[in-house]
């Protein structure tokens, strides 16, 4: 098990080879790629076989009474700064950590990671940049494998940086078009918002206990050597940090945006890296969290109710289908934050994963829609189904997995999302949790109905289904969206089912409530029946509701108006500010502290300078009245 | 004797004489010779002085001619050095005229 660092450094230094070797490599260095993340995937299985044969006496392995899940620490001396001894001497230390939580990301990652390279052979192909996409690519997936497996603050921050920058230079893949340009900053500058929270928060926690280890921070969570301030605002500013990587509102911005990257992009970023990162780090300081009287859960779980709630309603209204689907994935990491803000622990990392390769699907799916019709309106679709079998089916097993219909692994998720607020949190949440879920299969259902259903339309009479390469990762998240759901339960035999794997406390088998989840099943199809007649046979129209409701309709179609409040800050006070800054920056530090001193240094040079006239006499004539000088002088003095 | 003061009336002249040439002659021959003249201004002084003492002093009467001879050794060299520096200066620059030697102005 200590060797799962072997996981990330195949792709980290898959990554420089394919920049620096690529053109000369078979397939510019795509297959090296591949190759690297594929290793990763063949050693998590190793990985994920040496801790089911774990326990709690194996070297570096113990049972946390933190989490209360077998967790095995590999730690190593990284450096020392000051005298080895000394009290002020710092002691930096790295190292892997594993869980069931780690193994499970890790399980995600590479698995997403390698059917998206997959897919990416055929999507990108014959891409100017072909090789500098899977160097990025590989990077991306080592620096959120890194992420997982850190067992420190300091680690798990390098990392979560590196992950910022590998989406800032994927989102801006196409850097020709100026809008992949700006939405790669903005993705960049959003996220790096949260980020300063994460920060200080570490530094926060560091200052506190002295160490940068989680797994002492959490010991010292629990034995009360944090103080409940401490470890309040800690976590907190660490969830500021989760909110901007995981988009949770008001730094949610970025994510539509990001859309301007290839397609395949998208599905990492939305199903296994980048934005689960943020979701992972609430997850893994989670006893940060519940420490004391788990205030900050509360907020986690109401910034998680609003997310959701409002992502929902703004995907039931986008046209353009990657936007569709990128409102779904906020709405839904909304809906994680919430469940780990209702202690469903279990159910947020199973809804993480579920969601994680049903949205993998729905965007390899969306990316092949792209590719043939060269175009992302839905508008522009319709009747898809007839030309693109493959795709259609693929896709509406993601869009019903997403929309929670029974058997497909989103519908066991969410049930137990649901169970989890409807027992920690009060009517309000879980009033608002089933109507976002209603939504989630309304705008899936309409996302699959308007781009496969209904006439097909001329322009895309002669596209063609997706080419192997791209089939075959869709066909096999496929089978996962489809089958996932299946690991929660209790089987017979030793696996007692995902609650009893990844938990937090004690395990606890799968349970079901039975009004939830026949309620959220009636919604579900009457949701997708709907959506059906709206969308698809069109018999329903929606015109007159349109009409009545055209204010709020506005409202929602602007996106809440968010990014014109974001730009009118922008406008009206950070430039403002940086506008006297930087006035204040020219007139007062540059023209007087700096170029003050200068000139007056030149002006005066200038002005004495006229003595040095180059004439020889005017020199000799100094030196003969300098001389009688002197001798008035001696002489004034001797009488 | 004659009094001292005439030797150093004389000297007074040659040395102004001198002092006059340095500034206002434009050719750098002309200002080595009217230094000479300066110099030897000097000498008059300081052999006057030095043959009227009463040699009642520490060094008795040979300070001032040791000093002239001092200088008339240095004064030598000094024209050596300043003739060969003229020299190339002429090659260089064809003219002596030190109002055109300016390079090292500002």
């Amino acid at each position: 098990m200590e060797w799962a660092w072997l996981i990330p450094i195949f792709s980290f230094a898959a990554a420089p080879l394919v920049v620096l070797f690529g053109k000369h490599l078979p397939g510019k260095g795509a297959p090296l790629s591949i190759l690297a993340i594929g290793g990763g995937f063949v050693v998590f299985w190793f990985v994920l076989d040496s801790w089911l044969g774990a326990h709690a006496g194996t070297s570096g392995c113990f049972t946390s009474e933190n989490t209360g899940l077998l967790t095995c620490d590999y730690e190593r001396s990284w450096f020392n700064a000051g005298i080895i001894g000394d009290v002020g001497s710092v002691s930096l230390n790295w190292g892997i950590l594993i869980d069931p939580l780690t193994i499970a990301m890790l399980g995600l990652v590479t698995f997403v990671a390698l059917m998206v390279q997959v897919y990416s052979l055929a999507y990108m192909k014959g891409d100017p940049r072909f090789g500098w996409y899977f160097a990025v690519h590989s990077l991306f997936a080592a620096a959120m494998l890194t992420l997982v497996l850190a067992d420190n603050f300091l680690l798990l921050y390098v990392a979560w940086e590196l992950v910022g920058i590998c989406s800032y230079l994927l989102i801006g893949f196409w850097h020709e078009r100026p809008k992949a340009r700006e939405a790669a900053k903005k993705a960049f500058i959003v996220t790096r918002i949260g980020d300063v929270g994460l920060l200080i928060g570490i530094l926060l926690i560091w200052r506190e206990v002295g160490s940068f280890s989680m797994l002492d921070a959490f010991e010292a969570a629990r034995t009360g050597a944090m103080s409940e301030g401490v470890a309040t605002a800690s976590a907190i500013l660490l969830f500021l940090g989760a909110m901007g990587k995981s988009a949770q509102v008001p730094f949610h911005v970025w994510l539509p945006d990001a859309m301007e990257g290839p397609t395949p992009v998208s599905a990492l970023i939305h199903a296994a890296t980048m934005v689960v990162a943020g979701v992972y780090l609430v997850a893994r300081t989670f006893p940060l969290f519940e420490a004391y009287d788990a205030d900050p859960l509360l907020v986690v779980s109401i910034v998680g109710l609003v997310t959701a709630l409002g992502a929902a309603t703004i995907a039931l209204v986008a046209t353009d289908l990657k936007r569709i689907l990128a409102y779904s994935t906020i709405s839904h990491l909304g809906l994680m934050m919430l469940s780990l803000g209702a202690f469903g622990y279990t159910a947020a990392i199973f809804h993480m994963m579920a969601h994680g390769f049903s949205k993998a699907l729905l965007f390899l799916g969306a990316g092949s829609v792209l590719h043939s019709t060269e175009s992302q309106e839905t508008g522009e679709m319709g009747g898809l189904r007839k030309v693109m079998p493959l795709t259609a089916i693929v896709f509406s097993l993601g869009a019903l997995s997403l929309g929670g219909i029974p058997i497909l692994a989103g519908f066991w998720s969410k049930d137990e999302i649901l169970v989890a607020v409807n027992d920690n949190r009060n009517v309000t949440f879980i009033v608002l949790t089933l109507f976002t879920a209603l939504l989630s299969a309304l705008y899936m259902g309409r996302a699959m109905f308007l781009v496969f259903w209904g006439p097909l339309k001329d322009r895309n009479s002669n596209v063609h289904d997706a080419p192997l390469a791209m089939a075959l990762p869709m066909v096999l998240l496929g089978v996962l969206a489809l089958g996932f759901g299946l690991i929660s339960f209790n089987w017979p035999g030793s696996f007692g089912g995902f609650g009893t794997f990844v938990f937090f406390g004690h395990g606890e088998p799968f349970h079901f409530e039975v009004w939830l989840g026949a309620l959220s099943i009636v919604m579900a199809l009457a949701a997708f029946y709907a959506a059906y007649q709206i969308y698809a046979v069109k018999s329903i129209s929606l015109d007159g509701l349109r009409s009545r409701n055209s204010g709020f309709l506005k409202i929602v179609e602007n996106k809440y108006y968010f990014d014109e409040v974001y730009q009118w800050t922008i406008d009206r006070v950070v430039l403002v500010f940086s506008r006297f800054i930087a006035y204040f920056d020219r007139a007062i530090i540059n023209d007087i502290i700096v170029n003050g001193p200068a000139d007056l240094t030149r002006k005066f040079g200038i002005m004495i300078r006229v003595h040095v006239t180059g004439h020889v006499y005017t020199y000799t004539l100094a030196m003969a009245l300098g001389s009688v000088g002197l001798g008035i002088f001696v002489w004034l003095r001797v009488v | 004797m004659v009094d001292l003061v005439y030797f150093q009336l004389l000297s007074a002249a040659l040395f102004v004489i001198g002092l006059y040439g340095v500034m206002a002659r434009r050719s750098a021959v002309l200002i080595v010779m009217s230094i000479e003249l300066m110099l030897n201004a000097v000498n008059i002084n300081l052999i006057a002085a030095a043959s009227h003492m009463d040699g009642t002093g520490k060094f008795a009467n040979f300070d001032g001619q040791l000093i002239a001879i001092f200088i008339i050794t240095v004064a030598a060299a000094e024209v050596g050095l300043a003739l060969a520096i003229i020299l190339r200066i002429y090659r260089n620059r064809s003219t002596v005229n030190v109002d055109e030697i300016n390079l090292m102005k500002w």
